[in-house]
């Protein structure tokens, strides 16, 4: 709404070695989160859903993307299908499940419109005596869908913005070029494990989390024991085309060191042994190991409440082959909820009269400006 | 006899809604047989030609009742009463219904203007 005033930024002049953070309103203030909502999220690319959740036409999945919540199904043809989760008759909510299949039709429970896996109306009540009520003028209204790297990625607006520009520009700019996460093939990979975590804390203090490492080698002995380099407090987002490399001893990206599993065969001499991390904005986090690759999606709930669902995904042949991936999972699972819980202790004094200015970034966080210097640009004009 | 629309514009699977009164559905079966019933299922005002064809039965795409396109019977609630079964003859590649003589099961409300609330 254009009514709501941004909280000011801070004031005070700041010595060279530091820059601000957001005001801390920006991490609590409801009218800041429904702007969010609004200009972040139901404007840009979403990343929705793996797009193996759906294996046959009639799955379906509902999700909460901004203030909408949307159902994105598969189709008889096997293309991938996104509507509001909206009747349209009047407005009931078509399905209130996270998951499910129905045999070949979308019904609304209170007064039994009937929406094919396409989103055409083909039944109701009376129907036939309303000749006049076209069947895809009131069908399901559509979302616009990609899929990318085995991801239904959707965009609320009514005029998506380029994905070669938005996602994909992304994955260039932090890797250099989009080539390099295609030797990964993270379409062809199978997710082996699924870890839903629900975090008291708002979305952006994860992704300021995410983008820095000068936390690491406090809260994350277990990764930095992996790679070394993360002691100097420098995170492989620092840099573009940068990636982390394993210490001498270590075998592969596990909890201990440990040898991984069987590596990606595309990736390539330089990728090997090296971990690289992206941020796709608004709310996804993709890291590259040889050996497999992290992908989190975040679901911003509330101003202090975000999903973060994370797939460790892996070769089909080690996860159909009922390889042990406990130690691989491990490593990033405690690195999930390490960070989590940071972001947890933050929280809750982002409302502090003392945070109203918000705090400050050292030099190898800097770079967390840019993110804000987005987000303003976001939400202002 | 009241000719229902050419054999070629209803291919095997797919359904034909003619506008009589009250409406038939002409069905066209996977296997190739032609079948015509009362378009109205019995239980509410939905059209049958709108449902979901399975072998020799027809859902009701709002409640899930099944109708055998043989014998017009009900397999299960909440539709209970049977819909008629019409005669079909193909003639110079067009399908003809010959309309049943039996009284229609037609749900309450149809054909009556339709009152009351929930
Ligand atoms: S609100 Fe969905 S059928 Fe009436
Ligand atoms: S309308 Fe056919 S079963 Fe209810
Ligand atoms: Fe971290």
């Amino acid at each position: 709404m254009s009514t709501t005033s941004l909280p000011p930024g801070p004031q005070q002049s700041l010595p060279p070695s530091l820059m601000s953070t957001l005001p801390g309103a920006y991490y609590t203030d409801p009218d800041v989160f429904a702007l969010e909502q609004r200009r972040i999220f139901e404007s840009m690319w979403f990343c929705a859903v793996r797009a193996a959740d759906l294996p046959r036409p009639g799955a379906f999945k509902t999700v909460q993307v901004g203030t909408e919540s949307i159902l994105i199904t598969r189709a008889r043809d096997n293309s991938i299908r996104a509507f509001y989760n909206v009747c349209r008759h009047r407005g009931a909510r078509i399905s209130t499940e996270e998951s499910g299949e129905v045999k070949r039709a979308f019904q609304c429970p209170y007064h039994a419109w009937t929406y094919d896996l396409d989103g055409r109306l083909v039944a109701a009540p009376n129907l036939t005596k309303m000749p006049d009520i076209d069947r895809v003028a009131y069908g399901l209204v559509n979302v616009a869908m990609r899929e990318w790297l085995g991801y239904v990625w959707i965009c609320l607006a009514d005029e998506p913005p380029s994905f070669e520009e938005d996602v994909m520009g992304d994955v260039r700019t932090r890797l250099g070029d989009v080539a390099h996460i295609d030797n990964y093939d993270v379409a062809g990979l199978k997710v082996g494990r699924r870890i839903v975590y629900d975090v008291k804390a708002n979305w952006k203090l994860i992704v300021e989390n995410f983008m820095e490492c000068y936390h690491c080698a406090t809260i994350h002995p277990e990764l930095t024991e992996v790679l070394p380099e993360f002691a100097d407090g420098y995170a492989a987002q620092y840099y573009v085309g940068h990636g982390a490399e394993f210490g001498a001893e270590i075998q592969g990206f596990t909890v201990d060191g440990s040898s991984g599993l069987d590596r990606i065969p595309t990736v390539s001499q330089e990728q090997d042994r090296r971990y690289y991390a992206i941020t796709i904005k608004p709310q996804v986090f993709v890291n590259l190991v040889p050996d497999h690759v992290i992908w989190h999606r975040m679901f911003p709930l509330a101003a202090d409440r975000t999903v973060v669902e994370c797939d460790w995904l892996y070769l089909p042949e080690v996860v159909d082959g009922g390889a042990d991936i406990d130690r691989s999972v491990e490593l990033f699972h405690r690195v999930n909820t390490q960070d989590f819980d940071a972001c947890e202790r933050c929280q809750p004094a982002m409302g502090s009269r003392t945070y109203a200015d918000g705090g400050v970034l050292v030099p190898s966080e800097h770079h967390i400006g840019l993110f804000h210097d987005w987000l303003r640009g976001r939400l202002s004009d | 006899m009241i000719p229902a629309c050419p054999l070629r514009s209803l291919p095997r699977g797919e359904a034909f809604r003619l506008d009589a009164e009250p409406p038939i559905a002409v069905f066209h079966t996977e296997d190739g047989q032609i079948y015509a019933i009362d378009d109205t299922c019995t239980h509410q005002d939905a059209s049958l030609a709108d449902g979901w064809l399975e072998g020799c039965e027809v859902e009701c795409p709002l409640h899930a009742s099944k109708f055998d396109l043989r014998t017009g019977q009900v397999d299960a609630p909440p539709a209970k009463l049977p819909v008629r079964t019409h005669r079909v003859v193909v003639e110079d590649g067009t399908i003809f219904v010959i309309p049943s003589e039996a009284p229609a099961n037609l749900p309450p409300g149809v054909g009556v203007r339709p009152q009351g609330a929930a």
